[in-house]
């Protein structure tokens, strides 16, 4: 029986051959690490991104919902003030009367206004000199002149 | 082994591959063990983390849109509802009960006891809601979180103070306050309407339910919310109010009340052509926006809620129901009988007919034996279905709530002398609005138009819906032209000389009815219901104008001295404002007439009459103020009618029919 190894034969050391390094896929190993790194950074930047602007967003809703509030304030406000009502509230306010037979009865007397828009008007434009006498009461007519006179209303 | 070595150093690239790899494993071992738990998670405890990953960052609350508003034909806001902020405290949150009810009650100007002892109720039962202010205006709410901020709080919301938060509400305000108060109703501290057109209109104006989120980062930063733009908004409602004319109708029916000492008066003003209400008032009236402090009474409307006896007003279907079946002509005479009656037992008196006369002027001098006699011509019947043509008996269907339909007994009910009674008005309740819709169909060639209130309903300005009106023809144009000149002799001649108008012709119809009183038991001849019905111009008539006065205390108070002149008022007012073009003069003979106080007499002087000058209103007002001196001392002018067992059908006993006492009358 003949020896597979005789112990003539010199001992060889086998060396597996290694396969070659598969750089092709190392790399594209390392690529595809790189990418998820960069994607994952890039999901949490557009994440934080749109925190952001949803912060923002809710933000400038918020104001455009309280401009839209103060504006129904404002409307309302208008309504108030453009009632009948507080119209004449106004207007008695500032010294506007209702239409009576009493005001009517009034403005017949329109020779007096008149003479004392004459004396008024003397007045302006005399000279600082005659201030003191033109301060002094004109007339009886015009002591007399009711001091609520009421604005001229032309007389229909 | 040295070889070994000899042999690894040899080969590092080798070395670091191996390395790389194992990295490589690594992560990916990492990753996937990450992977699994990631599936896990999502998977199998989704629901669950989800539930507590939004309640770490979600405010979920609830709010209800604005409700819609109520506007005026002209679009002006007659009721709207504004944002405002109410103040609750989590008493869960508060630890210092004692120093936060301080500054609470500090801050609302509220009682600091009262604040303390809700906080710690609340607190014993473990409540985690409590109100502490509701519907605060903006304005308050900046000045009550200066109040309450606490510097070094970390609290994401206002006010910066532990336990307080604000939450979203709404207000309903009344620009106009009182203006047509009845009409419009108002609506409870929870949005729900609780009278008027608020209420008929819940559906309409009520702002639906929304559920809110808000996803707040880790500082109380929103950053992520529900969008309720698709939410449909609620819908404005446009009534045919005018607000203008309804406040001059308002001033000049709180004018006439107070100054006839009335205790309540109602005024409708009604487009006969459209069917269109511009105007009902009702006075006493109370602010909208304080109604809680109003008495519950003011509340009702009564121009549609409540029944009246309307006395001679009704005078109109008695005498249209008469025409139309051509049972009488408006000139052919009748005989009074002395001016009295006998129906049944029952003896009804008239002291202004005595003899002969024309129907026309019957009706001008509101005479009840002219009313009866022609009441019997017609025939129970006949006049029943009358009066149901005209609406009586049933309602209007007008957009208010609460609407009564009046009294109106079906003629197998009726009593011998119930046809007598109806014919002047008594035995029979009806609405002013009713009555203000009967005499539209008059003014509008017998077309009956069913009022309306309701102009159409817009929503974010757009219109969704228009009322449709319903015209039915009560009378032919004869009868309804033929009416229009008897109501004008009332006018012109007759008991409504005071609601003759500067510029403008008019026509209509006076009523004087006694009320029952409840606490009688009978008719009360001291207590009145006082009216005027009448519409201008006569030709072309652009409004209908009711007025009814409630127990008028002046000495004369029929509706001719207490409710024409307001019906006057309001026309010569309204009228211009309506852009309709004068027709008509102040006729010399009749102002004098006015103002020296004497009766209708005759028709003959009808030519002479229609003669113009340049006579004022002046002297009508002048006549209007010192009053009629033919009248009689107790400011009765119908004293001498016969009083009848009359009264409101609703009001009277049965046994009062009989009655063969001769009772009086009013016209």
């Amino acid at each position: 029986m003949k020896k597979r190894n005789s112990p003539n034969e010199k001992k060889v050391q086998v060396t597996r051959e290694r396969d070659p390094i598969p750089w092709r896929y190392c790399l594209l190993t390392l690529v595809c690490g790189l990418l998820l790194v960069v994607g994952f950074f890039w999901a949490a930047r557009q994440h934080f991104s749109a925190m952001d602007f949803g912060i923002r967003n809710a933000k400038l809703r918020e104001q455009k919902k309280s401009l839209e509030d103060e504006q129904r304030r404002l409307y309302l406000n208008k309504e108030i003030l453009l009632s009948p009502a507080e119209i004449k509230k106004m207007a008695k306010k500032i010294g506007l009367q209702d239409i009576t037979s009493a005001n009517i009865e009034a403005i017949t007397a329109e020779p007096k206004s008149e003479k004392k828009d004459e004396k008024t008007l003397t007045v302006a434009t005399k000279k600082p000199e005659d201030k003191d006498k033109a301060a002094q009461p004109k007339d009886k007519t015009q002591k007399d002149a009711p001091a609520n006179t009421r604005p001229q209303i032309a007389k229909k | 082994m040295n070889k070994r070595k000899i042999k690894q150093k040899n080969d590092p690239v080798q070395t670091i591959f191996s390395r790389f790899m194992l990295i490589v494993a690594f992560f990916a071992i990492w990753i996937g063990v990450i992977g699994v738990r990631l599936v896990h998670l999502q998977v199998n405890q989704h629901s669950w983390l989800l539930e507590r990953a939004l309640d770490q960052r979600r405010d979920e609350t609830k709010s209800k849109m604005l409700r819609g508003s109520i506007l005026d034909r002209s679009n002006r806001a007659l009721a709207v509802s504004v944002k405002v902020k109410s103040l609750y405290a989590d008493p869960q949150e508060i630890d210092d009960v004692q120093g936060t009810a301080q500054k609470v009650a500090t801050a609302l100007k509220l009682k600091t006891q009262e604040v303390a002892s809700t906080i710690q109720e609340a607190k014993d039962k473990k409540k985690r809601f409590v109100w502490i202010g509701r519907k605060i205006d903006e304005s308050s709410v900046v000045k009550i979180n200066d109040q309450l901020k606490v510097a070094d709080l970390k609290k994401y919301d206002e006010p910066k103070f532990k336990g307080l938060h604000w939450k979203e509400e709404q207000k309903r305000s009344y620009p106009y306050n009182s203006l047509a108060a009845q009409v419009i109703g108002f609506s409870d501290l929870d949005d729900y309407g609780k009278a008027g057109i608020e209420l008929s209109q819940e559906q309409n104006l009520r702002g639906a339910v929304i559920e809110k989120w808000k996803d707040r980062d880790r500082l109380g930063r929103v950053y992520e919310e529900s969008d309720d733009e698709e939410r449909e908004p609620p819908k404005d409602v446009v009534l045919t109010i005018s607000n203008s004319i309804q406040y001059k109708v308002e001033e000049a029916l709180k004018e006439g009340v107070e100054s006839a000492r009335a205790k309540s008066g109602m005024a409708i003003v009604l487009d006969p052509k459209t069917g269109e209400i511009l105007a009902m008032a009702n006075y006493p009236t109370f602010d909208l926006n304080k109604f809680s402090e109003a008495t519950p009474e003011l509340y009702a409307n009564k121009s549609v809620q409540n029944a009246y006896t309307p006395g001679s007003v009704f005078k109109l279907v008695t005498y249209g129901s008469a025409l139309e079946e051509k049972l009488i002509n408006p000139n052919d005479e009748l005989d009074c009988n002395n001016g009295t009656l006998d129906i049944a037992g029952h003896i009804f008196n008239d002291k202004h007919c005595l003899t002969k006369i024309s129907y026309i002027n019957a009706f001008a001098i509101s005479s009840n034996i002219g009313a009866i006699r022609t009441g019997q011509k017609v025939g129970k019947d006949k006049f029943f279905n009358f009066a149901r043509q005209f609406g009586f008996g049933e309602q209007t269907g007008v957009e208010l709530p609460a609407e009564s339909k009046g009294i109106l007994r079906s003629p197998e009910k009726w009593s011998a002398d119930s046809l007598a009674s109806m014919s002047i008005g008594y035995e029979i309740g009806v609405t002013a609005l009713q009555s203000a819709a009967a005499f539209a169909t008059i003014a509008n060639d017998g077309i009956r138009v069913k009022p309306h209130i309701i102009k159409e309903i817009q929503q974010e300005g757009k219109t969704v819906s228009t009322t449709q009106v319903e015209k039915t023809q009560v009378v032919s144009s004869e009868t309804a032209r033929q009416l229009r000149q008897m109501m004008q002799q009332v006018v012109l001649k007759g008991t409504g000389k005071r609601a003759q108008l500067n510029g403008y012709t008019s026509a209509g119809k006076t009523g004087t009815a006694w009320k029952y009183d409840e606490k009688l038991k009978k008719i009360n001849d001291e207590k009145y219901i006082s009216s005027f019905i009448g519409f201008a111009p006569i030709d072309n008539p652009s409004v209908v104008i009711a007025v009814i006065l409630d127990e008028p205390q002046v000495a004369m108070r029929d509706g001719g001295h207490v409710s024409a002149p307001i019906f006057q008022d309001i026309a010569q007012q309204i009228l211009p404002e309506l852009n309709v073009p004068p027709d008509g003069f102040v006729r010399q003979e009749i102002a004098e007439d006015i103002i020296e106080g004497k009766e209708f007499k005759s028709d003959k002087n009808d030519k002479s009459s229609q003669k113009t000058t340049e006579k004022t209103v002046e002297k009508t007002e002048k006549e209007n103020n010192s009053g009629n001196p033919k009248m009689t001392k107790n400011g009765n002018p119908d004293s001498t009618v016969t009083k009848a067992k009359t009264a409101s059908i609703e009001t009277k006993p049965k046994n009062e029919t009989k009655n063969k006492s001769s009772g009086k009358g009013k016209t």
